[in-house]
């Protein structure tokens, strides 16, 4: 497969940032009160398990680009898939995306109008959203990677301190019963909920940039427990904060969370502070899945130059944003489509082209 | 003589019209650049390309490649040369003295008046040659070696067979020498002309450390270079821009430490450039530099010698222009943009929080007044109910919206700050205080804005100023405005969209190959002086991203008399016996 789009390079670190910020910026959304609605208060290492579940998914994905040194996913699939098949199964991928993106950008966009600006049109904030997503696209990943660096310290000392700030508010005895609704309950919602990690697969998806397989492991299985851990710790301490039963009901648990801090009578209600964190981190997670989906269907049509598809991209991604009726409908039918069931086409396909290049003895490519 | 009109006549002149004549006024007239009359022509060295426009693909216009391709060996031709190329008679300045050799040979000497040393031309170029008697030399192409070898008494003379070398060396204070039947010029070095003394620097002024700054003068810049750091490999190469004013830059560097591909490509930028005249720093730094476009500087420029030794001895480069008192350093990070030339003379503390400081001051600068527009706009909640109701006291009886009062306050702060440059000195600065005094009292007595919003305006404006780097500081100014209207329209959100979208473009930008970003973004080694400067003795290695031919600065142990027993020393706990 003859690939043009010239992606740049960048490290370990930044490889990390990408797979970190996607991965938590979920945690500022329905996420954590998600976690707690269907795990109960196990929710927290429900998480973890989760986080696990991923991790030896992102494992076999590795084991695939091992077979395949110096390619990506994209070229791996043409390999093992054939040319027809492989391609169609990377469109698939791509078609996901933009819809993991809209998605997440409707959920993004309901919970700011909520919670911040209610009388704001919902174009206004998702068009301006998608300006500054479409700007990062426009400029590569490359930049991409450095900006979730330069930020990523930004995002993990936002968490630390909202967690910090919250602490009057713990009360250890609000995690109990610790099994929650049952082990059985857990484990099954944790694997489920693997899908949530998925965000690691980025990583795969630009192992040429990540110069090489070795990278792309370290990088993902790095990201992966930092996120998994940051994760569990913010649910463990939200449950503590509010309970099993309080804690099911905001729509962002978090923020919700940084609405209670009260340091003194002129340290309080600080919660638009952390709308900066929340909206970088969204901003950064929005751009790498829109340069994902706009990569690997860049790839498959050998198009060397993404710039021009970014507007009929963005403007297909709010087209479908705008296809759910209301928020409940986001919440309950979409995301849990996006972080429960996604893991079947995410890592299905990439299991079904082990096998393939296990059987067929399928291997290439130049470390 | 003109008849005097009777009185009846007189009366009736001055009572009937009479239509003015009109003077013709003045228009500048077209001229056909393919007439070939425009300017001066090809064959013309010293007037460039003219204003003929030249063909795709026809490369650089230099003065090299035109005019004559070697000197004639008549004196007449040569006089005529020498005299066409540089407007004689019009051009009063040009001095051409003809002379006669031991009553023998022609010879004729070219110069610029007020660009040479008369007193030296005069005793060590005219006297000596008059001096020669007619069996002391031999006529012939040889005869021009005889006397550079033989009578000139100055140390640097140089021999050239290139017409137009020889009209560059005139124009740059040079004296040309002919003599009759020679193929060649003499080129003797007898440059003088007024220039500024090394004085201390104006912008960059520090408290502790050197007191001197650049001057205009080029080779005096070079010098206070080479006076700090005396080493064998500290190279200055010459280059000329601007196919017309024929300025002389250097690019100075360390050879044994920079990566050669920066001084290659520095070279390759200024030689390309084609332009017809280069006038300072300022217009040959946008010729060269890689973010054209863009907001923030991606070169340094500092006015301290000291400071461009430190930068070249990191494995940098500098750019000197004739006729500036800057030095452009490439390439440089962002962070370097915030390090001021104090930082390396205080103990790495103070270092260390005057840069948290400048920093502070960036920060409020660019953002100060887009957030007091988003909390009091957006997220009045923020806002302490104490603070919230003595913001709202003060505020009661101002008509305008808060965005509309910051927008005020700001183009009136930039009108004093204008205005408070183009006035001569101490008036400036009278004008500068008087003004904001003035106009801030002014403003909050006449409920035109609160008197919250002036300290806010203050403090920005006192942040800008604080921000070590000129350009930066203007970027900044400008940033502001953008600031301000994300957070007028989109509040925090607003203001975080544009801060992303600003460290996006931020981080695709480079300075000669270097992200602009690093050492944060991509990562690279640990730098030891990036934003936080570590003790001078830990700042082993020079910038990683630099990629330089040796990249250790210090020894492991630079201080190897930690590691060393003194002759007269004891240990903790013994006796002194």
């Amino acid at each position: 497969m003859r690939t043009t789009l010239k992606e740049g390079k960048f490290g370990v670190n930044e490889g990390v940032s990408l797979v970190i910020t996607g991965i938590i910026t979920k945690l500022f959304y329905s996420s954590a009160s998600m976690l707690v609605n269907s795990m109960g208060t196990a929710a927290w290492y429900g998480t973890i398990v989760s986080c696990l579940t991923t991790l030896v998914f992102f494992l076999l994905t590795c084991l695939l680009l091992k077979r395949f040194p110096g390619k990506d996913l994209t070229e791996i699939f043409v390999e093992t898939f054939g040319g027809v098949f492989g391609r169609l199964a990377s469109l698939l991928y791509s078609a996901f995306i933009v819809y993991y993106v809209a998605m997440n950008l409707r959920e993004f966009t309901d919970i700011i109008k909520t919670y911040i600006f209610p009388f704001t049109p919902v174009s206004v904030i998702l068009v301006s959203f998608l300006i500054v997503a479409s700007l990062l696209v426009s400029l590569g990943l490359e930049v991409i990677a450095r900006v979730s660096l330069v930020y990523l310290y930004f995002i993990l000392g936002g968490f630390v301190l909202l967690l910090a700030l919250t602490s009057s508010d713990y009360n250890p005895d609000l995690i109990k019963p610790y099994l929650g609704y049952g082990l059985g309950n857990t484990l099954r919602v944790s694997f489920f909920r693997s899908s949530a990690y998925s965000e690691v697969l980025a990583v795969a998806f630009f192992a040429k940039s990540l110069q090489g397989y070795q990278n792309v492991k370290k990088a993902g299985i790095t990201g992966l427990l930092i996120s998994g851990g940051l994760a569990s710790v913010v649910t463990l301490l939200y449950l503590m904060a509010f309970g099993y039963v309080e804690g099911r009901e905001p729509l962002s648990g978090l923020f919700q969370l940084s609405r209670i801090i009260y340091l003194s009578r002129f340290i309080q209600r600080v919660e638009p502070v952390f709308i900066f964190v929340w909206v970088v981190s969204s901003v950064i997670t929005v751009s790498i899945a829109f340069y994902v989906s706009l990569s690997i269907y860049c790839k498959v049509f050998n198009i060397s130059n993404h710039r021009p598809l970014i507007f009929l991209f963005s403007y297909l991604m709010l087209a479908v944003s705008i296809l759910p009726k209301n928020i409940s409908e986001v919440l309950d039918i979409h995301m849990i489509v996006v972080r429960q069931y996604s893991f079947v086409l995410s890592y299905g396909l990439i299991i079904v082209a082990l096998i393939v290049s296990l059987v067929f003895k399928r291997k290439g490519g130049k470390a | 003589m003109k008849k005097k009109d009777n009185f009846l006549a007189a009366f009736f002149k001055k009572l009937a019209y009479k239509k003015k004549p009109k003077a013709k006024s003045f228009y500048i007239p077209e001229i056909n650049e393919h007439s070939g009359n425009a300017g001066a022509g090809p064959q013309d060295p010293a007037g460039g390309g003219g204003a003929k426009k030249e063909g795709k693909g026809q490369g650089k216009r230099s003065q090299k490649a035109s005019g004559a391709a070697a000197v004639s060996t008549d004196i007449n031709e040569n006089l005529e040369f020498i005299s066409q190329s540089f407007n004689l008679p019009e051009n009063a300045d040009i001095i051409i003295r003809q002379f006669t050799i031991a009553g023998e040979v022609r010879a004729f000497m070219a110069y610029i008046d007020g660009l040479v040393n008369k007193q030296l031309v005069s005793i060590s170029i005219l006297r000596p040659v008059l001096s020669l008697k007619s069996g002391d030399f031999e006529r012939g192409k040889k005869l021009i070696d005889f006397i550079i070898n033989n009578v000139i008494e100055i140390s640097g003379v140089k021999k050239s067979a290139n017409p137009s070398d020889a009209i560059y060396g005139i124009l740059a204070g040079k004296t040309a020498l002919y003599v009759d039947g020679c193929d060649s010029y003499a080129l003797c070095e007898t440059q003088m002309f007024e220039k500024r003394a090394v004085e201390t620097p104006r912008v960059e002024n520090i408290v502790r450390g050197p007191q001197e700054g650049f001057t205009e003068d080029l080779k005096t810049n070079v010098a206070l270079l080479r006076r700090i750091f005396r080493n064998k490999n500290l190279v200055s190469e010459y280059l000329n821009v601007g196919y017309r004013n024929n300025i002389q830059c250097a690019v100075v560097y360390v050879k044994d430490i920079i990566n050669p591909a920066i001084v290659k490509e520095i070279k390759r930028r200024i030689n390309s450039i084609d332009v017809d005249a280069v006038i300072g720093d300022g217009v040959l730094g946008q010729l060269i530099e890689d973010e054209a476009w863009s907001l923030v500087p991606t070169m340094l420029t500092t006015e301290r010698p000291d400071r461009t030794a430190y930068c070249i001895a990191e494995g940098r480069a500098a750019i000197i222009m004739e006729g500036s008192p800057f030095a452009i350093i490439v390439p440089v990070t962002l962070f370097s943009l915030l390090h001021s030339p104090e930082d390396f003379f205080l103990k790495w503390p103070f270092a260390i929080l005057l840069r948290f400081i400048r920093l502070l001051s960036l920060f409020l600068a660019a953002l100060l007044p887009a957030l007091y527009i988003a909390i009091t706009t957006f997220h009045r909640e923020m806002i302490p109910t104490d603070l919230l109701i003595s913001i709202i006291k003060a505020k009661e009886n101002v008509p305008f919206p808060t965005v509309l009062e910051i927008l005020l306050m700001e183009v009136s702060f930039e009108l004093i700050r204008e205005a408070g440059v183009r006035m001569p000195g101490i008036v400036g600065q009278t004008l500068g205080i008087i003004g904001a005094l003035i106009l801030g009292q002014a403003a909050v007595q006449a409920n035109v804005v609160s008197p919250v919003l002036i300290i806010i305006i203050a403090a920005t404006g006192l942040g800008n100023f604080a921000i070590p780097n000129f350009d930066l500081a203007f970027a900044v100014r400008i940033l502001r405005f953008i600031f301000i209207f994300a957070s007028a329209v989109l509040g925090f959100y607003g203001i975080t969209l544009v801060l992303v979208a600003l460290t996006g473009a931020i981080a695709s930008m480079k300075s000669f190959g270097v992200p602009f970003l690093s050492t944060a973004a991509p990562r690279v080694r640990k730098s030891f002086d990036s934003f936080i400067m570590w003790p001078i003795w830990k700042q082993e290695m020079r910038p990683d991203v630099l990629n330089p031919l040796d990249t250790r600065k210090q020894a492991p142990i630079s201080r190897k008399w930690t590691k060393e027993d003194p002759d007269s020393g004891y240990r903790k706990g013994e006796d002194d016996a």
